[in-house]
Parts: C-alpha cells; structure tokens; sequence
C-alpha cells in the first residue's frame, strides 16, 4: 500500500464490506425462515450458517496454502505472500473455531452430545490445532525468509488435512451426516429452501473472508511499515547522538 | 429454538468482534505512523 493512501477509506473494501453485511442478513433472514424437518424439527435451520464457515475454513487454509506455496516456489517468491498467507491463517483460525462451535452446538440439538470422537469433527479439531501452531511458528524470532519459509512448509502440511477431512463422511462411518450440497445419491439431496438458503450463506460468508482477508492485509502492512519507521527513527537518534559525540571530541581539542 | 438462536448468535457475535478487531487495530496503526511524505 502506497504512504500515501495510508489515511484513504477504499472505496473497494467499503463497498465489499456494506455487501457482505447485506448478504449476512439475507443468510440469517433466510435460515430462520427455514421449516421444520422430519429429522431434525427446527435445528436443520442451523444449515444455513455452518457448512458455509466451515467452507470458508477451508478456502482460507487454502489461500494460506497458495501464498505459502507462491513464497516457496524461487520465481514467484515475494514478501506480498507470505503477508497473504499468515493474514488467511489468522482468519482461518477464527472460521475453522467457529465450525467447531457451530457444529458442536448442532450436534448438541440432534445427536445429544457436544462432542464425539467421529472422524469429521477430530480432523476439524486437528486442523484448528495446526492452524494455531501455524500462526505460533510465524511469531518464533528469526530472519524473514527464514520465518516465511518455515511457515509455508507448516502451511503446507496443515492443507493436507482439508481434503482427507471433506472426504472423511464417505471414507469412515461418521457420526456427521454426509455431504450438506453435493449428495451422491439424488434421492437424498437436500429441499430447494435449504439449499438456497445454504448456497446464500456460502456467498455472503465467502464475501465476509474476502473483506477480513483485505483489511488483515493492510493491518500486517501497516504493522511493517512501523516497524521500519521505528527502526528508522533509532537509527536517525543513534547518528545523531554519535554527531554530538564526535563535535564534543573536536570542541575539547 | 434456543440451540438455532445460539448457533446464529455466536457466529454474528465473532464475526462482528473479529471485523471490528481488524478495524480499530488498522486505525490505531495509522494513527501511530508518522504522515505521509511527498
């Protein structure tokens, strides 16, 4: 971002927030709008809210993942992607936890548990814990190319975790009902509303991950930026301190 | 009702904190540069 534009509301990220704003609401309307359910009475309504976090999850471990991959591979390598990568980590901790809630309240209303060690929900779990190491590793002290090259590596492995998680419905006997938008067998797909609604939520929270992703850009270059003006500012007072220095030495011969 | 209201509930509660935690860090960053030369 130029100095310049430092102090600039973007018109860009205005307009993105004000739309994401509108499409929670017209997700939330929605989802409390849903009937009742043979299966599930009024808490399939619940829908419309976590599969689309836990979609944004993982796109923003996959975005983590991309820009990790970007630093890595030596032609594409730049700073800009590893500030990428370590800001949609952070929003992918927030996600990734908000799944877990979610989903644990959810299980609370239809299985009669918050918890069960079912191969969905200890994957989510085990990416959230490689999330938070991902973003500990990030704060470790070391030279920057050193720092971002660790991290993409543990980015790397941590998106390992998203396909063997999204396939893990089909691949073990799980607790977790299957797939919420794409079902195997037509006969079990999902009631028109549901899956407006749901599509809705995935959109608007989709929208929600792209205004997070730009305004958690800006804060970790903004936080750079300070840290090079107060690098700048020391040196500027240690030069001077030393110019005073040496006209005293010249002054006392 | 209250495990659908809860769910909605603390989802809108995080995301509003975390958006607004972006927001007010971002502010109080800028402020704390010095203004902009050129």
């Amino acid at each position: 971002m130029s100095a310049g534009r430092r102090g600039a509301a973007s018109v860009g990220t205005t307009v993105l927030g004000i739309t994401a704003l509108v499409g929670v609401g017209v997700t939330v309307g929605l989802g409390l709008a849903l009937p009742d359910t043979r299966e599930q009475g009024e808490y399939a309504r619940l829908i419309a809210v976590h599969p689309p976090i836990a979609w944004v999850a993982y796109v923003a471990v996959g975005v983590t993942a991309l820009g990790s991959a970007l630093w890595l591979w030596p032609r594409t390598r730049s700073s800009a992607w590893d500030v990428l990568a370590g800001a949609s980590a952070e929003i992918a901790v927030v996600f990734t936890a908000l799944t877990l809630v979610t989903g644990s309240i959810w299980g609370r209303a239809t299985w009669g548990v918050w918890w069960a060690w079912d191969a969905r929900l200890t994957l989510t779990a085990v990416l959230l814990v490689m999330e938070l190491g991902y973003l500990a590793l990030r704060r470790v002290p070391a030279p920057r190319s050193v720092r971002a090259t660790r991290a993409a590596i543990a980015a790397l492995l941590a998106a390992v975790v998203v396909p063997v998680n999204h396939m893990a419905v089909d691949w073990w006997r799980t607790l977790h009902q299957g797939r919420s938008l794409v079902r195997p067998d037509p006969g079990e797909a999902a009631d028109p509303p549901f899956v407006a609604a749901m599509l809705v939520g995935f959109v608007a929270m989709t929208l929600v991950y792209a205004w997070m992703l730009w305004h958690r850009t800006r804060v970790a270059n903004l936080e750079e930026q300070l840290e090079h003006e107060g690098l700048r500012a020391a040196l500027a007072e240690r030069h001077a301190e030393g110019r005073a220095q040496i006209e005293a030495e010249v002054a006392a011969r | 009702m209250s495990y659908v209201v809860a769910g909605y509930g603390v989802t809108l509660l995080a995301l509003a904190a975390y958006a607004a935690h972006l927001v007010v860090r971002g502010r109080s960053l800028r402020r704390r540069l010095p203004p902009a030369r050129g």
